[in-house]
């Protein structure tokens, strides 16, 4: 089930599972097994019906592993022998048995959202319910994830039925699938009959790329619907295209505005180095996009970058300046900013306006100087229906805008950008790289840490690969992506036997098409 | 390597409970010296060579301290050794001193033992045989307090990011930093409704719950149980009975030597050295097999030439 952001896909998750239904009116019936929700047994209803959220923290409810195995089986008053035998079999299942004695805590969030798919098995579900389960986590957990959830299917007939909107890989291998616009169900259908179904929709943004390109070189044949497909639809019906490419200039700066030299940062004394000889040149108005795997220290990187961490070596300068001469905030003020991971970390009041004067306040702007800058920023970031509301009633994509407006109050030169694109859908990523656009032709720098390959290709200057603490590839996205071959985009490896250097769906389509605009002959 | 601590928690709680109490509550000088050589012993088997001697750089001052705590301000006993400021400093004082500084740290290191062995998990499983539903919410709080301090480092750096930490004024400072408190609440609150509902939607609300544990009560476990209840409850007929009865003051009584109050004794010796012994055994057994292993394995290199 896909569709917008607040189109009621989540609503009509929850009402399923009647625990966590939301309070509201509700009219007309939901039927499980020939029976309406509401009048299901309890135990039934907590047994049968699993569900996984989207946050991978929220879920967990104690503190050991084992122990949360085990929760939803004590609530049933199973025996001690029976937990032991099914929280065994389950920790098999999962592969969970390396870490089974270990605290909730110190697991990685794909480890999380593995466990609460897990406990929620243990309870052996007939219907599991997950929404958006893998908006939190970074592309390779995401795909083990939904690996799992198709080997549950395949193997215990388990009937899913899936919110998501990273559809690249889940849209293909559904039997159904649902678009849901505005609370009404859009389309509903095998893959194939809704990606023809959405042809003119909005909803097609988020369609997996085949069918996006399927769409822009007008809709013959069937829909391919993965890479494969992809390819052989291209090969099929453009191979007389073969050669072209897309004309690629050499990037060339202006000044360099950030830069690090050399620099080494560990944690602690005993720790492995997070970078090392890390070098990294910054030019004004540009966007740059560090890519990597998890845990690598990308993050870190940024935090070096920001001042937030001081490497033991190296030095890292702003605008020819070494960042620890910036005395006092100096650094912070029309200088530098940051967007962390988690855009709620940036509010600390109870509506954004409020929030949005007082980082004013604190910079010691007029009162009515204060009042024209916040009408600029929320004019720029569209978003004068969020600035009476509270940070937290506000979805993740608004979040994450009104903490990039919040930043943008400072006035900053360099924006650094921790995974900005996470648990978003297609439409606000859309919208989020309008704005980053925006920003950049008022002249200011873009630093963007992420995973999300398609977006860096989208909005990115140049895009670095960073391994083993360093940036080791440093190209402009188009030569970046066509010479990696696994770390690329769908674009790139549904086209890279006939064409050079597409990247993206539009200039797919734009080569399988000649200068008027005609298709190929 | 642990083996004590991979007893049943019952046991383990009997078994701590009995030491603690006789430790902190026989006043009679072998068997509280007892105790900190138990203690002392056991200490020494769960900790690290570093550990060891910062322990020792912190307790042997505070027993100097304790000891001479007590003559200076107990003036009590007959028999005084010098007059200080014209108190009399008695020798029953100081050593009562010296055994008050004994029993206190005695007791230190068996808490410190006891919070070693006995992690939350093993607590929490006690706790929740007698009472489940508290015990989920100790384990849920539990969870929090690392989640809680880390969500605090993310918003205190997001927060100086924005120029708000790095203000020279120590007022801002302080003001910035109860600002952070107060949007930690809020975020704690936030979570605390999902989990509230992930705890419903697997059936929280249901009657009859069980508590599951991963420990099995063993036969080494009930032996030990035996031997523990057996000891102890000799060492209270000893107490009872008053042959370890022991007094500091006015005059320091002489300690029965009768064979009975010996017997008590060496009951109490056996009962503070068991998770020593259990601990050595483990190793000699341990070092017994490496060694079996690595003959296995030089016999297998010799098949395989």
């Amino acid at each position: 089930m896909f569709g917008e952001s607040g189109c009621g896909k989540t609503t009509l998750l929850k009402l399923i599972k009647k625990e966590i239904a939301p309070y509201g009116e509700l009219k007309g019936s939901i039927i499980y097994n020939n029976k309406p929700i509401d009048e299901l047994p309890d135990k039934l209803s907590a047994c049968e019906i699993g569900f996984v959220g989207q946050n991978p923290d929220g879920q967990i409810v104690t503190d050991k592993v084992w122990h949360e195995l085990a929760f939803g089986l004590e609530n049933m008053g199973e025996s001690t022998n029976n937990i032991r035998r099914r929280v065994g079999e389950m920790a098999s299942y999962f592969g969970i048995q390396n870490w089974y004695h270990r605290s909730t805590d110190s697991l990685s969030g794909g480890q999380k959202q593995l466990l609460n798919l897990a406990s929620v098995m243990a309870m052996q579900p007939k219907l599991l319910l997950l929404d958006e389960p893998t908006s939190q986590l970074d592309p390779i957990a995401a795909a083990d994830f939904i690996a799992t959830l198709q080997k549950l299917n395949r193997e215990f007939g388990l009937t899913i039925l899936l919110v998501e909107h990273r559809l690249e890989e889940v849209f293909p291998i559904a039997d159904k699938v649902i678009a849901m616009d505005s609370g009404k169900i859009l389309a509903c259908g095998s893959p194939v009959e809704v990606a023809k179904l959405l042809q003119k929709s909005k909803l097609s943004l988020s369609l997996p790329t085949a069918v996006r390109i399927w769409y822009g070189l007008g809709s013959k044949d069937v829909p391919p619907m993965t890479v494969r497909q992809g390819k052989d639809f291209l090969e099929k019906h453009y191979s007389q295209c073969a050669g072209r490419s897309v004309a690629v200039d050499k990037y060339s700066g202006a000044e360099t505005v950030l830069e690090a030299k050399n620099v080494y940062f560990r944690y602690e004394k005993n720790l492995p180095d997070v970078l090392k000889n890390f070098n990294i040149a910054v030019t004004k108005g540009e966007i740059f996009s560090i890519l990597g795997g998890n845990g690598t220290g990308k993050t870190t990187a940024l935090n070096v970058l920001s001042g937030l961490d001081k490497p033991y070596k190296g030095s890292s300068n702003v605008f020819g300046k070494k960042i620890s001469k910036y005395k006092g905030n100096s650094l912070y003020r029309n200088m530098v900013a940051m967007l962390p991971q988690n855009p709620i970390a940036v509010f600390v009041q109870s509506t954004v306006k409020e929030d949005f004067y007082e980082l004013l306040k604190a910079m010691d702007v007029p009162k009515d100087s204060a009042e024209k800058k916040v009408n600029e920023v929320t004019e720029i970031f569209n978003i004068e229906h969020l600035l009476n509301k509270h940070p937290y009633d506000l979805s993740g994509g608004e979040q994450q805008k009104a903490a990039l407006a919040k930043l943008m109050l400072t006035e900053p030169k360099i924006i650094l950008l921790d995974e900005p694109t996470k648990g978003l859908d297609a439409f606000y990523k859309e919208s989020f790289a309008h704005i980053l656009r925006k920003i950049k032709d008022k002249g200011v720098t873009s630093i963007i840490v992420t995973h999300d390959v398609e977006f860096a290709a989208e909005v990115s200057d140049r895009c670095g690969l960073f391994f083993d603490g360093q940036i080791i590839a440093l190209d402009t996205p188009n030569e970046f992506f066509c010479n990696n071959s696994f770390y690329t985009t769908a674009a790139s490896r549904i086209s890279r036997e006939l064409f050079k250097n597409a990247v993206l769906c539009s200039q797919v389509i734009q080569l399988c098409s000649n200068e008027a605009g005609e298709e190929c002959p | 390597m642990k083996a004590f601590s991979s007893m049943h928690p019952f046991v383990l709680m009997i078994y701590f409970l009995s030491v603690l109490i006789t430790a902190m509550f026989i006043n009679n000088p072998i068997i509280q010296f007892s105790a900190l050589f138990g203690g002392i012993a056991f200490c020494g088997m769960l900790t690290t060579a570093k550990q060891k001697l910062s322990d020792i750089a912190f307790y042997i001052p505070l027993l100097i301290l304790i000891s001479i705590t007590n003559p200076l301000f107990s003036h009590n006993g007959e028999t005084p050794l010098f007059f200080m400021n014209g108190n009399a400093v008695t020798l029953e004082a100081i050593v009562y001193g010296v055994f008050i500084a004994v029993m206190v740290i005695g007791v230190m290191l068996w808490c410190k033992c006891y919070s070693l062995i006995m992690t939350s998990d093993k607590f929490l499983y006690l706790f929740g045989r007698v009472l489940p539903k508290p015990a989920i919410v100790m384990s849920t709080a539990l969870r929090y307090i690392p989640m809680l301090k880390r969500q605090s480092a993310k918003v205190k750096k997001a927060q100086k990011a924005m120029g708000f930490y790095t203000s020279e004024s120590y007022f801002d400072r302080l003001r910035f930093s109860l600002r952070v408190y107060s949007v930690l609440i809020g975020w704690s609150m936030e979570n605390a409704v999902e989990t509230a509902k992930a705890m419903n939607a697997r059936g929280f609300k249901l009657k009859n719950h069980t508590s599951y544990s991963n420990y099995k009560f063993k036969t080494v476990d009930f032996l030990l149980l035996a031997l523990n209840i057996a000891l102890i409850i000799f060492v209270f007929w000893g107490v009872g009975s008053g042959a370890v009865a022991f007094s500091y003051y006015p005059q320091i009584t002489h300690i029965d030597t009768s064979a009975f109050s010996l017997a008590v004794y060496s009951a109490y010796l056996i009962l503070v050295f068991i998770p020593f012994f259990i601990e050595i055994q483990e190793r000699i057994k341990w070092n017994c097999y490496r060694s079996k292993i690595s003959a296995l394995h030089t016999q297998r290199m010799k098949k395989e030439q």
